[in-house]
């Protein structure tokens, strides 16, 4: 384990450092760069299988001249998942940027893109390994401003600038609540260690314990994306490279669930009380609904992704939260359960989203627009893309048999479960939240059959489109992995389930892979087999079997299918893209439906002709959706700073004289003061 | 206390005191010309303080160091500055942020503030020129004050100028001077403020048509 881990960090090192060493050949840096991180992302892999079967975590440390400051690493099975799966992205991801780089090359270094990256990647492996609260604020710092620098790659354009910045304010903001979480845990244990943080015979007092629960939330929920603290997230995470989106995107807000259950179940696990739980659970209901209800609005691709990774992150809270309210009440097999959905969902999420991202990331690179309306007919031209891109959709949408689906279904359940809990109050919470995230489920579906229809079917909307052609191998591959991945993490739960298993065990103190795998495996059934239990495998049969059974009684009873191939009757007309229906209009029942929460404005403006105003010379048509918290929570805030900041200013006069001034009068009080 | 020691203690509090009336006498002077040749006669004086000192108490170093003043402050410094005065043409203090007699007065208590904040640690000290602290701390903030006051550049540069003289009889009655190496190193520094000053006030004549360091505020953000 030891070599492997020394090997994963080689390979980010060396592929970090190599290519700025290297002279200008973009082509040798791209390929140095990326094909290290590559290996770096097979090694992890296979570190993650080996560290969520081993039966102790390895430990190491080197300590420092700096107080506090101990450079700990600690592969237990949480972070050897966690390990696992931002190593499963990071494969993916390099091996789609070797193709994808292209788009930069001569405008921007590659060299210092690709070294920015395995940093990158560097830093969030060592982030879930970190076993110090020091170290791990240095490193969750590293991997915040390397996102940074990746985010601001095209920064000579404005929006992209301003994104960057915008990141930026959040994370640092998030980050003061993280140091305030450890302060609280180090004022009581009077160690920055987190074997010191997990001490059992030091409890905190009740307060201090919560107050710790909520500056965690907020700290790591921003980086998560939550709602309300997810405004950065559809700005900054199109903005960077598609490559890195889909990590930014599929993994590292992934790095604040690790975090947070950590916090929780580690730090302050034993007993909490029922409303952290509750909390959890009320803002991923939350997050989950307003990031899809969002999403459909959004015309950009990667916007559109952008704002699912708020949903997801909703439906990780779901399971989490459920597992926590559980966990209070001592139900802990059901704790286990709401647990090991949230973490089924955290990989299948970096699959799938990943998987999208890089999807937009290749029609970007054939149509330079991230606009859904000007593309159209991509799948005839991008025949591999396209598959792809609907395997993600597939799964993001969790229709079986994908994995979005298994975990999906999973978060359902432990929420169902519910009747068991003794309070009426909860007993009722639960069963809305998983109304909420059945709402979630079908507005998704919604939204990503305007993403894919719009996008690859009918006729193409722009010359862009129309010109489009299918992606180099190396992000098909890129691509093709993280496909299969999708598949079989959902067609295979008893590979995952037992795996996961070692976490929540370790964590909850029980055991559950073998109850909730029955018959070998074949069928997964939570905790009460009575209650439900379905079975992936044959699901998936059963729907191709269905498919074919169809296709071969359309054979034999129906008459020989004989196709002609005719022009649509258009009124008279000649059909033209200009005719088809559009992403907006896909919406639009939506919009009416939720107008409350959208707060729509339109504005229609038409040129009629001089001679008669029946004949309309032009005609446009503009839609916008009021940013909500944007608008009431933001702009409020801001508006303060400044008017405060504008106070203030009166001292910045800019005389010589009276900043000597300044000085000479501190001075003279300080020595007075001295005396 | 023997007589010489007594009578040793006398002169470096007397001429520390003259130190602190050039002080007075920069605050109330308008010719910028006047200005650099009372710092040339403050410096004068406190060669000699350094001078008296080194005589006194065998530190041979410190005769070093008064040489090197008479050098630099009394002869190499004024010179750069009158002849930035002379190239800029300006020879007057016409606006200033505090008048005279405020000044005065300012400078007035701010000695009476610095003996205020050494009395508790003169009695402590056992040197001779231990009385000096007081005034040369004194020096040091009136210097300062002169660099807020006066709007000129060249002025300010004076000032800086007198409270690095403060700083230097504070050394001396603190400690019977720095180390050797240090001392070169403050004359050093002083030497390149000067000609920093020089180059300073040209670009801002060429800037602003004038060496108010006032102008400097629509620099601000």
């Amino acid at each position: 384990m030891t070599t492997l881990l020394t090997v994963l960090l080689a390979c980010y090192l060396f592929g970090g450092l190599a290519p700025l060493c290297l002279p200008r050949r973009s082509n040798l840096q791209n390929l140095l760069a990326h094909g290290c991180a590559a290996a770096g992302g097979v090694v992890g892999l296979a570190l993650g299988v080996v560290g969520l079967l081993a039966a102790d975590p390895l430990t190491g440390s080197l300590s420092s001249n700096i107080p506090y400051l101990v450079f700990a690493l600690r592969l237990d099975a949480l972070a050897a998942f966690f390990v696992l799966t931002i190593s499963l992205v990071g494969l993916a991801a390099s091996i789609y940027a070797l193709g994808y780089m292209a788009e930069f090359s001569g405008r921007l270094s590659l060299a210092a893109i690709g070294s920015l990256l395995n940093g990158f990647l560097l830093s969030m492996t060592l982030v879930v390994l970190a076993d110090n609260g020091f170290f791990f604020l240095i490193l969750w710092e590293m991997m915040s401003l390397l996102s940074y620098a990746l985010v601001v790659t095209e920064y000579e354009q404005p929006g992209v600038r301003e994104a960057g910045l915008f990141y930026l304010i959040m994370t640092h903001v998030g980050t003061a609540f993280i140091i305030l979480t450890f302060l609280i845990l180090f004022q009581e244990t009077g160690s920055f260690s987190f074997e010191g943080f997990r001490h059992p015979d030091q409890r905190l007092p009740e307060g201090l314990r919560s107050l710790a629960f909520f500056t965690a939330l907020v700290g790591f929920g921003a980086k998560a994306g939550i709602v309300p603290l997810h405004v950065w997230l559809p700005y900054a995470h199109p903005a960077a490279p598609s490559h890195v989106s889909a990590l930014m995107s599929g993994v590292m807000i992934k790095t604040a669930v690790y975090a947070l259950i950590r916090v929780y179940f580690d730090f302050l696990g034993g007993q909490f009380p029922w409303w952290w739980g509750f909390t959890i659970l009320v803002v991923g209901s939350v997050s989950a609904l307003l990031g899809v209800m969002y999403a459909l609005m959004e015309h950009d691709l990667k916007s559109l992704l952008a704002f699912h990774s708020v949903e997801n992150i909703g439906i990780i809270l779901l399971g989490i939260g459920a597992g926590m309210i559980f966990h209070t009440y001592g139900l802990h097999e059901l704790a286990a359960l709401g647990l090991l959905a949230g973490l089924y969902h955290t990989i299948n999420h970096a699959a799938f989203k990943a998987l999208l991202f890089m999807g937009a990331g290749s029609v970007l690179f054939v149509t330079h627009t991230r606009n859904i309306e000007e593309y159209g007919g991509l799948l005839r031209r991008m025949p591999w893309t396209g598959a792809c891109f609907l395997i993600g959709a597939w799964s993001i949408a969790a229709l079986p048999p994908t994995n979005g689906f298994v975990s999906e279904w999973l978060v359902f359940q432990s929420l169902f479960l519910s009747f068991q809990l003794p309070t009426l109050f909860l007993k009722l919470m639960l069963p809305i939240a998983a109304a909420m995230l059945a709402l979630t489920g079908a507005l998704a579906l919604a939204c990503f059959a305007k993403a894919f229809g719009m996008s690859f079917l009918a006729q193409p909307r722009s010359t862009h489109a129309r010109h489009a052609r299918e992606v180099p191998m190396s992000m098909r591959i890129g691509m093709g992995l993280l496909a299969g991945a999708c598949v079989l993490l959902g067609l295979a739960p008893m590979l995952v389930v037992p795996l996961l298993d070692r976490i929540t065990g370790s964590l909850t103190g029980v055991a559950i892979g073998a109850k909730v795998l029955a018959l070998d495996g074949w069928v997964v059934a939570p905790v009460t087999v009575e209650f439900s239990s379905i079975s992936m495998p044959v699901l998936a049969a059963l729907l191709v079997g269905v498919g074919l059974l169809g296709l071969l009684l359309a054979r034999m009873i129906g008459k020989p299918l004989r196709m002609r191939y005719y022009k649509t009757w258009g009124c008279g007309l000649n059909l033209t893209p200009r005719m088809e229906y559009t992403a907006t209009g896909f919406v639009q029942p939506i919009k009416r439906v939720f107008g409350t929460i959208y707060r729509p404005t339109v504005k229609l403006e038409t040129e009629f002709l001089e001679q008669s105003k029946y004949f309309i010379k032009h005609q446009r048509f503009e839609f916008h959706i009021e940013p909500l918290f944007e608008k009431y929570l933001y702009k409020p805030v801001v508006a303060f700073l400044l008017a405060m900041a504008d106070r203030l200013r009166i001292i910045q006069a800019g005389s010589l004289h009276l900043y000597l001034a300044y000085i000479f009068v501190t001075l003279v009080l300080l020595l007075l003061w001295a005396v | 206390m023997p007589v010489s020691t007594h009578l040793g203690s006398q002169l470096v509090d007397l001429c520390s005191v003259l130190l602190l009336l050039c002080c007075f006498a920069i605050v109330a002077q308008r010719r910028l010309s006047a200005c650099v040749d009372l710092f040339a006669l403050q410096s004068v004086f406190l060669a000699a303080t350094a001078a008296l000192v080194a005589f006194l108490t065998g530190h041979r170093h410190i005769y070093f160091a008064a040489a090197l003043t008479i050098v630099i402050k009394v002869i190499v410094l004024p010179r750069i500055l009158r002849k930035v005065i002379e190239r800029l043409n300006v020879s007057r203090e016409l606006v200033m942020n505090v008048n005279v007699p405020a000044g005065l007065l300012i400078c007035g208590a701010l000695v009476i503030v610095s003996f205020f904040i050494t009395q508790p640690i003169i009695p402590l000290g056992y040197l001779l020129t231990r009385d000096s602290l007081a005034i040369a701390l004194a020096i040091v903030l009136i210097g300062f004050f002169t660099m807020i006051a006066r709007k000129k550049a060249v002025t300010q540069m004076v000032g800086f100028l007198v409270m690095e003289n403060g700083v230097f009889l504070g050394a001396t009655a603190a400690a019977y001077g720095m180390p050797l190496i240090v001392e070169l190193g403050v004359f050093f520094d002083v030497l390149v403020a000067g000609l920093i000053v020089g180059i300073y006030t040209h670009r801002l004549q060429d800037a602003f048509d004038s060496v108010d360091t006032s102008t400097l505020t629509v620099l601000k953000e």
